[in-house]
């Protein structure tokens, strides 16, 4: 009896002293985010021309409370005393506007998440919330804009209309799971949020 | 009591007389040698044999044997220690003999020149060698100073299907911290996770309890008994828990030919639940037995009293077997475990950012209500924990108990978030912690004191999937645990003891992780811990640190009674606990907060002192316990906001690890009052406040004031009934820290700032139950118990200050259990 104690406290040394010699001299792998959308770019393309203006929303930062330190350059921060990000249009006009997304972690491997959320239309959507400032001014989706499977439009390719003179703020989101697809205001929508972009709209005669 | 009445019979043998006549008559009757009868005159007959009734399996003491000098009037009762004492016997050979109810008949020949002392060990008779153990695992203490509580076989069958922690509630002063309605972690005095220590089988359960979220992983049904200690008052077990130590233990089996069993079925009206547990032993005459026990729970979403709460039900799996032999003086076990649990969390209380969390707490009712399901879908953790062991015990007749233990526990978490495309089945954490004890003690005994010393090894190996393609919450790390301890008390009488013990810890971490460029950047880390940099990759840094703590626990306590009926003990402990890794280490996104937590990888040992002073007064059928207490931290880690981050998803607030100095102090009141034979009223009561020193501002997750009534009706015309009625009134935590800040969202086309009101604790409520109990009757060779349970009986709506998830909905509505309880 106390013989197979012993055998049994050596098996339990013996996998004692294995685990200690498999420890970790190899180190661990590095992860890579690959489901994260670190950048949001919009193609602004006024109808009738060829040239499309590109608009980056990449936001990391970081803010310790009172001191206020920004460190990068190219900021939308949510902070509304800061500038944000200004897209200038010209008035009575209207705009093709792409909303691509992507993950730029990999800087040598940019990943264009934009198909994958195409292919997700039903659990997705985007929706552009227009302050009251800018009057005269609508976002409706365009004639190529994804569709779900109850044909509510993905709101990804979109027509920007301007009348006159104005200038306000936008924020556009993309709802993951929303549990409505139409609506006013964010709430309406449900879902949570997978990105927030702010913007403001400068129209100009 | 003993070392008292050794006196007192002492003083009472002081008179000498040698009565030659008697010796005489003694001699003559036994038949001794002629040689000592001519010397009968000079013979001494003052001596005395004082001696100690134990029990040959479990060294305890027997009461009431008669020991009889065998022709003769010689004769004396052993005391509740054991104790008795011959006196005025004269020297040469007597023969006494040793009865007790329930052993053999015990005869021994002395030879007596001189008075003596001497231990007589009986054995029982076999069939009562069961009560003897069964009796003696309960008499086993875990402590001598420190009050212990323990569950009753009805408060712990009664919650066979909820849980560790929601049994452990109704002891005063234990709260729960949930996070939902499932997952729920017993706090001790305002402290959980890692100040919390769960010892089964005499080793510490490692289920990464750092986590708010993470409930601990054991079935509780696997154990016979289930005690708890407010403080860190089993330094044998551990040494860093100063909230207090929960110990589940399991019974050990009868030594004779038998099969017995427990089995609880209980069903569940809210989530439409069902749940089974059952154990089985089967004992030899030989001290061999088996014993395997099971548990299966299937509960689907629970209810609020106005809506469902979509996602919330839980599926769980659990078996446990053990085998092994109890000898009289040696015995030796192995078992094995393994522990399943999928819960599933609100659905509605994964969001993306703080405007998402400004708009659920805004809303009365989750955002997301679906029809009642039995599935369980993202976000939901899914956790499996397996031990197995080894154990061998040997007592020495005089001199005292050695054992030796080995345990491996190997914890998987794996927790599931709402996630996008091929990411769907892929969890977003996944964690595995191994776990190996070595431990070796010796207990021993010298006439009042008692001691226990040990040596324990602990190697720890915690692997981060990296595949879950969300940067590691919890860095790989090994962690090497090694250490000793001693405790001693004294214990001259029943009433009196007093108890000190210390523990020594030695941790060593080798922890390797990664860094966000950004984050090292921001925090300056560079200049502390850039001679660690190993590898730099994706634009993270592998820092490789190697972490050292040394830790002393101490513990003294004295127990005493004051008055008549009155006990009083006062603990002080001192603990030191390293910081987790999960403290210094962690890193990553909460979803049900809409947080970034990170840790400090700068923090030092935390030290707490807690005083604990335990009264307990019983006058007639009025029974009370008072137990004030006091801790003092210094280093005290708690987490806060710290900041914002600014992501594409939207603002998030930063929580951080920071060490502060603490204070945390409070009472608990018990009380019972026995009306009459059928009318029973007892009342629980504990107020606590905790708060940083320097300023005064309170803690954050320190339970209100509570108080629990209960009333009591058994009917005498009909056996076996009892009906309870309760009344729990949880008041409102007016002391809170303020942690709300403004965020500014568009709403409607204006924009709006809001206040993120994620501090003000939910309103008081009261919460009525009822419970009725039949049984036991006898049914065929079985036991059968049926109890009918109804909780929160009102279905009232109610938010509860320590639910993780109290922003998104209601606590659960109505309840009602219907169990069965077979005992076979």
């Amino acid at each position: 009896m106390l013989k197979s104690i012993y055998i049994k406290s050596i098996i339990a040394l013996s996998l004692f002293i294995l685990i200690l010699s498999c420890s970790k001299d190899s180190d661990p792998d590095p992860v890579h985010e690959e489901e994260v959308i670190t950048l949001v770019t919009l193609e602004v393309t006024k109808v009738g021309s060829s040239e499309t203006k590109k608009y980056n929303f990449e936001v990391e930062g970081h803010d310790h409370g009172e001191e206020d330190h920004e460190e990068e350059d190219h900021d939308d921060h949510d902070d509304h005393d800061g500038e944000h990000l200004e897209i200038e249009l010209e008035a009575n006009s209207s705009y093709n506007v792409s909303m691509m997304i992507y993950n730029d972690t990999d800087p040598d491997n940019i990943e264009d998440i934009t198909p994958e959320i195409i292919e997700e239309v039903n659990e997705h959507q985007i929706f552009y919330a227009i302050t009251d400032e800018l009057s005269g001014f609508s976002i409706s989706s365009a004639s190529n804009d994804p569709k779900d499977s109850e044909g509510y439009p993905l709101f990804q390719k979109t027509t920007w209309t301007t009348t006159g003179e104005t200038s306000g703020d936008v924020v556009g989101y993309l709802f993951h799971e929303p549990t409505s697809k139409t609506g006013s205001t964010r709430n309406d929508f449900g879902g949570a949020v997978d990105f927030e972009i702010e913007f403001e709209v400068h129209v100009e005669e | 009591m003993s070392f008292l009445s050794f006196f007192a019979k002492l003083f009472n043998s002081n008179s000498k007389h040698c009565k030659c006549k008697s010796c005489n008559r003694q001699k003559t009757a036994v038949g001794l040698s002629m040689l000592a009868a001519g010397f009968c005159y000079c013979q001494n007959c003052d001596l005395q044999v004082y001696g100690q009734i134990l029990d040959l399996h479990e060294n305890s003491p027997l009461s009431f044997a008669v020991i009889e000098v065998i022709d003769s009037d010689y004769k004396d009762f052993s005391d509740s220690d054991g104790f008795f004492l011959l006196r005025n016997l004269c020297s040469g050979k007597i023969k006494i003999k040793i009865s007790h109810p329930s052993c053999n008949d015990f005869f021994e020949e002395l030879n007596i020149d001189n008075s003596i002392s001497k231990k007589f060990y009986l054995e029982h008779h076999v069939e009562s060698l069961e009560e003897v153990i069964l009796d003696q695992s309960r008499l086993k203490q875990l402590s001598t100073t420190a009050k212990t509580y323990s569950l009753s076989d009805l408060q712990k069958d009664q919650y066979s299907g909820r849980g560790l922690a929601k049994a452990l509630e109704q002891i005063s002063g234990v709260n729960i911290l949930n996070t939902g309605n499932v997952i729920s972690k017993p706090m001790i005095h305002g402290m959980f996770g890692s100040r919390v220590g769960i010892i089964y089988d005499g080793v510490q359960i490692e289920n990464q309890q750092w986590g708010q979220d993470h409930a601990p992983n054991i079935d509780q049904n696997a154990f016979e008994e289930i005690r708890l200690i407010k403080g860190a008052g089993v330094l044998k077990y551990s040494g860093d828990t100063a909230g207090g130590v929960i110990v589940l233990e399991s019974e050990l089996p009868k030594i004779n030919d038998s099969l017995y069993g427990k089995s609880i079925v209980s069903g569940m009206s809210n989530g439409r639940g069902l749940n089974l547990t059952s154990s089985w032993t089967k004992s030899y005459n030989s001290g061999n037995y088996f014993k395997v026990q099971g548990m299966m729970k299937r509960m689907g979403d629970l209810s609020a009293p106005n809506y469902i709460l979509s996602n919330t039900g839980t599926d769980e799996n659990n078996i446990s077997f053990s085998f092994g032999r109890n000898k009289i003086l040696n015995r030796w076990k192995t078992n094995f475990s393994f522990f399943s649990q999928e819960i599933g969390i609100l659905r509605s209380s994964h969001i993306g950012n703080v405007g998402d969390l400004v708009y659920a707490i805004e809303l009365a009712s989750p955002t997301i209500i679906m029809p009642f399901s039995h599935d369980i879908n993202p976000p939901y953790q899914s956790n499996k924990h397996y031990t197995a062991g080894i154990e061998y015990t040997r007592s020495n007749l005089n001199k005292g108990k050695f054992n030796f233990k080995y345990s491996w526990q190997r914890n998987n978490r794996k927790e599931y978030d709402v996630r996008r495309a091929s990411f769907k089945e892929i969890p977003s954490l996944d964690l595995t912690l191994d776990t190996h004890d070595f431990i070796s003690s010796y207990q021993w005994k010298r006439s009042d004191w008692s001691f226990d010393g040990g040596i324990f090894l602990r190697i720890q190996d915690n692997y981060s999937n990296p595949n879950t393609g969300i940067r590691r919450l919890i860095p790989d790390y090994i962690r090497t645990e090694s250490g000793n301890y001693f405790t001693s008390s004294f214990n001259p009488s029943n009433d009196f003891s007093l108890g000190f013990g210390f523990r020594y810890t030695n941790q060593y971490n080798h922890v390797k992780k990664y860094y966000e460029n950004t984050r090292w950047e921001e925090e300056n880390f560079q200049e502390r811990l850039g001679d660690f940099v190993i590898d730099e990759i994706l634009s993270q840094k592998l820092v490789e640190q190697k972490l050292i703590f040394n830790n002393i626990s101490i513990n003294v306590g004295v127990k005493f009674p004051v008055f008549e009926h009155m006990k009083f003990n006062l603990n002080l402990f001192h603990t030191e606990r390293a910081p987790d890794i999960a403290e210094l280490f962690s890193d990553g996104l909460h979803h049900s907060l809409a947080t970034i937590e990170y840790g400090n990888p700068f923090l030092k040992s935390e030290k707490t002192q807690k005083l604990v002073i335990n009264l307990e007064k019983r006058i007639g059928d009025l029974k009370f316990n008072i137990s004030p207490y006091f801790t003092n931290g210094q280093n005290y880690m708690v987490i806060e906001p710290s900041g914002f981050e600014y992501t594409i998803r939207g603002t998030f607030p930063v929580w951080e690890y920071r060490p502060l100095s603490s204070t945390i102090r409070g009472v608990d009141i018990d009380f019972n009052y026995e009306l009459n034979d059928y009318l029973k009223f007892s009342s629980n009561s504990s107020w606590i406040e905790g708060f940083e020193k320097n300023n005064k501002t309170p803690l954050i997750n320190i339970p209100p004031f509570s108080t629990n009534n209960y009333l009591q009706i058994s009917i005498p015309k009909w056996k076996s009934f009892l009906f309870t009625i309760s009344s729990k009134n949880i008041f409102s935590q007016n002391r809170y820290p303020n942690h709300n800040f403004e965020t500014s969202v568009v709403e409607y086309g204006e924009r709006v700032d809001k206040i993120v009101d994620i501090s003000t604790p939910p309103d008081a409520y009261n919460l009525l139950g009822m419970e009725f109990h039949w049984g036991p009757y006898s049914f065929l060779s079985d036991k059968v118990s049926i109890s009918l349970i109804f909780d929160n009986i009102l279905d009232k709506n109610y938010r509860n200050y320590l639910n993780r998830l109290r922003f998104y909905a209601d606590e659960m509505g109505r309840n009602v259990m219907f169990q069965i309880k077979i005992n076979h």
